[in-house]
């Protein structure tokens, strides 16, 4: 067992270093480096301040040199520094990295709250009216495009009817309001976002809860509880659920990878201040050491999941060795 | 049972439809005289189920060329115009491009007065010249339902492209891998888990981002007209395989021991022959659902990826790009991003639907997994 | 801390409850605090805002509200005092020539008001804009512009009055006095910071007072200062009680960012934002909502200001066809500016004659003195009869077989440049020439395309500059980009002409205002009659102002209207 948690990290290691150094090469192949995005409109610089600047930047450097100094700044606990924003990377970071966290897990919660339940009661009911309607919903939540659900997310519900913000995070306030109102003010602007997040999460988790259900249904305990005089609702949430709870949490943590794509683009179309929306930001405006940090953060994060996903499959179940 | 069937072929249906508007968009760009690329500054943001013209200077050139081409026509329509006055003119030569600046109605009801083999001639140039909006026009001028169709042209290539290479290089990976074993096979599954656990889309922001004319070997390959979809193929076959390739391997691992093949085996089959006689015609059932969930996935990867504005350039339309630029759009036209975005949901969701129906009717056990 | 974390963990879980019970929600109450407070909307990114290190227009923006210089320019385009009790002059003495062992210099007398202070009450020295000079300077920090601070050579500080000094300036040139970006440090607080860190790559801008502690109010002297600060989101300010000048008078004042201008009407109406800068929508969007507001009778003025910013088409003159200039003038002539403008802009921008607008003072529309090439299609295309390119029947012209096609490249994405690229296509599809647009992401085109000389014929985009600047990092000949010089300087239509290249020369040292007019006008009659680039229009400045905001006069120039902050008024 401890083997094979430390060859998976080990993996893991190796795999974070090879995609950063990949990511870094690629990142020299974009055209425009920040030196040049800063003379694009500005007549004034002059030659001399454009080589200056390069130099500094150790923009003259090739990629793998560059690279080196990369990491071991990162080493030494320098995450590095923003050119377009012209801050320390970490300060940049920390309250997006919360922002994406919020948005996220929320996101997760309530697809859970939602799919699940319509899963099992759609597998309780195979065929009905009610199945296929949680099929259907299912089915375009997956093929939903989510950053169009964004777009008429904020037609309908901030352009037509203005209930929601059309974008943002917080509203702007003194320091000196409540608690509660911090949180509402919060949620308004979840709202949207949330919503346009979710859909694609329900539509596979309902799928998935519904074809797990259906499977531990099928076993011969569930005839032998039923046999017994169980109530239905004992048989189906205490013995059935809990068996097809098993690959759930699977899906779940596999599924951090696809929220947190989701964020990129949800984050875009609601100007929601998160770490998806700084990255793209930063992937579009060549401010590398930005980039290159939520780049790994991401994929780390991902691989953690993915990790964690394998070690509670084989809490989950004893048959399963690591070897 | 019964519905589910009913849904497979009401989206094999409806990607019939695409596929089928797709391939004639030159005919029906021919048949309305709508272009998508015809921009009118004059008929921006036109509702829908609207009539248009070509712009003015569309027309104006259209009579210069008839009247080089044919000036005997041109001339005797002009000379009865002018014996009926019906044109102020006095000018020689000019008396069709009175007609041409007027509104086209009112051109056409002019001609309709004449009643010459020759006017008809040119009564029909200006029945062309009247349009109809289905959809209405965009921030340019230009038609959004032959846009829409042209669209649906490049967005279903890349998608079925993507999907189909995508599937031969996942089907290559997975048998040699399967059926070989061995250190080659820990290392192609290897990768394959690698780029499995990678979050797609950022990493593919960065592979759009680049420059392709700095990659050392590529520039030969593309030109600027057709490179953002080349590189869209590109960026979204290096990233699809990995289903394909595992689905393979697996059916083949557990192909590979049964009494057939080891019956070929001993009858002194080749590897190569075992592979394409024996095992592929055994996975083709799987390949095919998987064909048909990754059109829907590469199809939506398009989009969002034009939707960021690192996809398919324009003005080449894609239902990705005519989204990202309704965005800004919205107060001024949501049409123009709500229609794009349904052509997609309708698309993916077929795609959807028809790979679930073949599942089902390959392994009716597996049924809604 | 703590409180963000519990914040995160109620959130969290009252979220997922609430919102499966309210999705539908009532609209939470719009807290409007319309009390002397005025939320701005901006559409660009911001960045740290250290004067120094600061590059983007919307960072000058807001730094105008919170810190200033010795001099700027106001609405008129006219130079006047902010810290500085006048501006030194030759004719009085102020300012003179000098003879520095052989190299011609000037110093110049220059004196900080007397009440001039930081935020936190300590008076502003000579020191403040030395220490400033002397981190310029340094190699380590990443300065864009570096003239802007090392034109000037030496600080010396009077020992009598430390508000007193003598600049040295490196050149004999004319515009000495013009340091409107020259801004002070606070070397209170920011000596220490670079004693300390100065000799580290970046170290000084990563460990400043501006980037550990921005909302220290001794950073800053002007009307206002920063209360709270979100790279990415917002700045709040709060007025000065130590500002020199007359005291702010709104109370509040937050900037925000909000990068999707298709949502600026949104958060206008939703009273998220009350106000929408000067760099907040383009023109179409402004034209709609003025539309809006004039029928809807909305509480809002849609502003707009002729601006310097200057649209234009470069034109590669080493492309075979564009070398002729019968074919430039050709393409001079067939183009409409004014049926342009009138067309897309409803007239309000204003078609350009050649590179200096109409708010410079050396801008002149006199035909002695330039050349004005009037629309006339007839005699376009007779130009390009002359010049051999012949119309064939299917309406193109053509000259040994080859047909006259021309590569048109613009940044792609932007709505109004891709329609005026949509207009000339057809325009000159009229002329028998044919355009074929090639359009590219701001970043590749700058980056990439148009640095290198690779654009084909043609190229669309603005200069942004300000009244009397010497265009020769874009007309000079030394400034044509090449492999050679790394790829450096902005005369991308490699522009070669000797007579030019000595007035642009010329231009910077000569000190009498009549000569250097004259010097101006020459060098924009040599523009017009060769005709490097094509002028299309200057660009209008466009804001979105509450009807009660008093006082509020946008510049048209890099120096924006926020120099007069202090003066608004709700």
């Amino acid at each position: 067992m401890l083997t094979y948690l430390l060859r998976r990290l080990l993996q893991g290691a190796i795999l974070i270093v090879v995609l950063s150094y990949l990511c870094f090469y690629l990142m020299t192949l974009m055209p425009g480096d920040p030196v040049d995005m800063m003379i694009s409109s500005n007549p004034k610089i002059t030659a001399e301040d454009v080589e200056r600047l390069r130099k500094l930047y150790g923009l003259d450097q090739p990629a793998y040199l560059r690279y080196s100094h990369w990491v071991k700044d990162i080493l030494s606990g320098d995450l590095g520094y923003s050119r377009t924003y012209r801050v320390p990377v970490q300060e940049l970071l920390a309250p997006r990295l919360l922002n994406t966290f919020i948005l996220s897990i929320t996101a997760l919660c309530f697809s859970v709250l939602i799919a699940v339940p319509a899963g099992v009661f759609s597998a309780l009911r195979p065929g009905s009216r009610f199945d296929h309607f949680i099929n259907f919903i299912s089915f375009a939540g997956i093929s939903i495009p989510s950053f169009w659900l964004g777009i008429v997310c904020i037609i309908l519900f901030a352009v037509w009817i203005p209930l929601f913000p059309a974008g943002g995070t917080l509203t702007i306030q003194d320091e000196s309001t409540s608690f509660g109102f911090e949180v509402l003010d919060r949620l308004k602007y979840l709202v949207l976002p949330v919503l346009s997040l979710s859909l694609q999460q329900i539509g596979r988790f309902a799928r998935y809860t519904r074809s797990a259900m259906q499977e531990s249904l099928r076993h011969d305990y569930i005839r032998t509880a039923t046999a017994k005089g169980l109530s239905q609702n004992r048989v189906v949430w205490v013995h059935g659920f809990r068996n097809a709870l098993i690959p759930l949490i699977t899906v779940l943590a596999l599924s951090m990878s696809s929220i947190f794509s989701g964020a990129i683009i949800t984050e875009t179309v609601f100007a929601y201040q998160g770490v998806g929306k700084l990255t793209y930001d930063s992937i579009n405006s060549n401010d590398y050491n930005v980039a290159m940090i939520s780049f790994i953060i991401s994929v780390t994060m991902v691989l953690m999941m993915n990790f964690l996903a394998d070690i509670l499959y084989g809490v989950a179940d004893p048959r399963i060795r690591y070897v | 049972m019964k519905k589910t069937s009913v849904t497979t072929i009401l989206g094999a249906f409806i990607i019939g439809l695409f596929v089928f508007l797709s391939l004639a968009a030159p005919g029906i760009k021919a048949l309305t005289g709508l272009d998508p690329d015809a921009q009118n500054v004059f008929s921006r943001y036109q509702k829908p189920w609207s009539r248009g013209t070509v712009s003015q200077d569309n027309r104006e050139n259209t009579i210069e060329k008839l009247i080089q081409r044919d000036p005997l026509l041109a001339q005797s329509v002009e000379n009865s115009l002018k014996e009926k006055s019906l044109v102020k003119t006095d000018l020689s030569g000019e008396a069709l491009f009175e007609l041409a600046l007027m509104p086209v109605p009112e051109a056409i009801s002019i001609l309709e007065k004449i009643d010459s083999p020759e006017a008809t001639e040119i009564k029909k140039i200006f029945h062309s010249f009247e349009l109809f909006h289905l959809f209405g026009t965009d921030e340019l001028g230009r038609d959004v339902f032959i846009r829409l169709i042209f669209g649906a042209r490049v967005s279903m290539a890349v998608g079925i492209l993507v999907a189909l290479m995508a599937a031969l290089i996942g089907l290559l990976i997975g048998s040699v891998a399967g059926f070989y074993g061995g250190l080659l096979d820990t290392i192609l599954m290897r990768t394959t888990d690698a780029l499995l656990s990678l979050p797609l889309l950022p990493v593919m922001i960065v592979v759009a981002a680049i420059d392709l004319q700095k990659l050392p070997l590529l520039p030969t390959l593309v030109n600027a007209q057709n490179e953002s979809i080349l590189k869209m193929i590109l960026i979204l076959c290096l990233f699809s395989w990995m289903t394909v390739a595992r689905l393979v391997r697996g059916n083949i691992l557990s192909l590979r021991e049964q009494d057939f093949i080891l019956a070929a085996r001993a009858l002194g089959a080749s590897n190569f022959s075992i592979i394409t006689r024996h095992l592929l015609p055994n996975v083709i059932g799987s390949m095919l659902v998987a064909i048909s969930l990754g059109v829907g996935e590469s199809i939506l990867f398009e989009a969002a990826l034009s939707f960021l504005g690192l996809g398919i350039q324009p003005p080449t339309p894609s239902w990705g790009n005519m989204l990202f630029n309704a965005q800004e759009l919205i107060y001024q036209s949501p049409l123009l991003a709500i229609l794009p975005g349904l052509m997609i949901l309708l698309t993916v969701m077929s795609f959807n639907y028809l790979g679930d129906g073949l599942q089902d009717a390959l392994d009716p056990k597996a049924r809604g997994r | 801390m703590m409180k963000t974390f519990l914040i995160t963990v109620f959130t969290i879980s009252t979220c997922t409850s609430t919102l499966i019970g309210c999705k539908k929600g009532s609209n939470f109450s719009q807290k409007n605090t319309v009390k002397n407070e005025l939320r701005i909307g901006i559409s660009q990114e911001f960045e740290n805002l250290n004067p120094l290190i600061k590059t983007m227009a919307a960072t000058s923006y807001i730094y105008s509200m919170i810190g200033r210089s010795l001099v700027s320019m106001g609405a008129d385009g006219k130079w006047y005092p902010q810290l500085a009790k006048f501006i030194p002059n030759l004719q009085d003495g102020s300012a003179k020539i000098i003879s520095h062992s052989g190299k011609k210099k000037i110093i110049a007398r220059w004196e900080i008001i007397a009440n001039a202070k930081w935020g936190d009450g300590t008076p502003i020295t000579c020191d403040d804009f030395a220490l400033a000079l002397k981190v310029a300077e340094s190699p380590t920090v990443s300065v864009g512009e570096k003239e802007t601070y090392t034109q000037v050579e030496k600080i010396e500080t009077d020992p009598q009055n430390p508000k007193k000094c003598t600049f040295t300036y490196a050149k004999a040139k004319w515009d000495f006095y013009t340091l409107g970006q020259f801004y002070p440090l606070p070397k209170h607080l920011e000596e220490a910071v670079f004693a300390k860190y100065g000799a580290e790559k970046e170290g000084y801008e990563k460990n400043s007072n501006y980037t550990t502690n921005p909302t220290l109010k001794g950073l800053y002297n002007g009307p206002y200062f920063i209360s709270e600060v979100k790279l990415g989101d917002h700045v709040s300010l709060t007025p000065n009680p130590h500002f020199y000048g007359t005291p702010a008078k709104i109370a509040k004042i937050i900037i925000k960012l909000i990068p999707n201008t298709g949502t600026m009407e949104a958060n206008l109406r939703s009273g998220t934002i009350d106000m929408i800068s000067t760099l907040g929508l383009s023109l179409a969007e402004a034209l709609i909502l003025d539309r809006k507001v004039q029928a809807e009778d909305l509480p809002y003025i849609v502003t707009f200001t002729p601006s310097v910013t200057y649209e234009h088409i470069d034109l590669n003159l080493e492309h075979p066809i564009l070398s002729d200039i019968n074919v430039r003038k050709a393409l001079l002539k067939g183009l409409d500016r004014e049926g342009l403008v009138k067309a897309l802009f409803e007239g309000k921008q204003e078609a350009a004659l050649h590179g200096i607008s109409p708010k410079d003072p050396w801008y002149t529309n006199d035909p002695n003195y330039i050349s004005i090439h009037y629309y006339s299609k007839r005699e376009a295309g007779k130009l390009l009869d002359a010049a051999g390119w012949k119309m064939s029947p299917e309406g193109y012209r053509f000259k040994d077989g080859k047909k006259l096609s021309l590569v048109f490249m613009t940044t792609a994405g932007n709505k109004t440049r891709e329609l005026v690229q949509a207009f000339l296509q057809n325009q000159y599809k009229n002329l028998g020439i044919e355009i074929v647009p090639k359009n590219e992401p701001a970043r590749v085109l700058f980056g990439e395309t148009i640095r290198k000389r690779q654009f084909g014929a043609m190229a669309m985009f603005a200069w942004v500059s300000s009244p009397e600047n010497n265009p020769r990092s874009t007309l000079h000949s030394a400034s044509i980009p090449t492999e050679k010089n790394g790829w450096s300087g902005q005369n991308f239509m490699s522009w070669s002409n000797k007579e030019n290249d000595a007035l642009l020369d010329r231009l910077d040292i000569e000190m009498d205002a009549k000569k250097r007019l004259d010097l101006a006008h020459k060098i924009t009659k040599l523009y017009t009659e060769e005709i490097p680039v094509l002028p299309l229009y200057y660009r209008s400045d466009l804001s979105v102002v509450p009807k009660s905001l008093k006082n509020y006069q946008p510049t048209g120039h890099q120096y924006y209207e926020t120099n007069a902050v202090e003066n608004w008024e709700l």
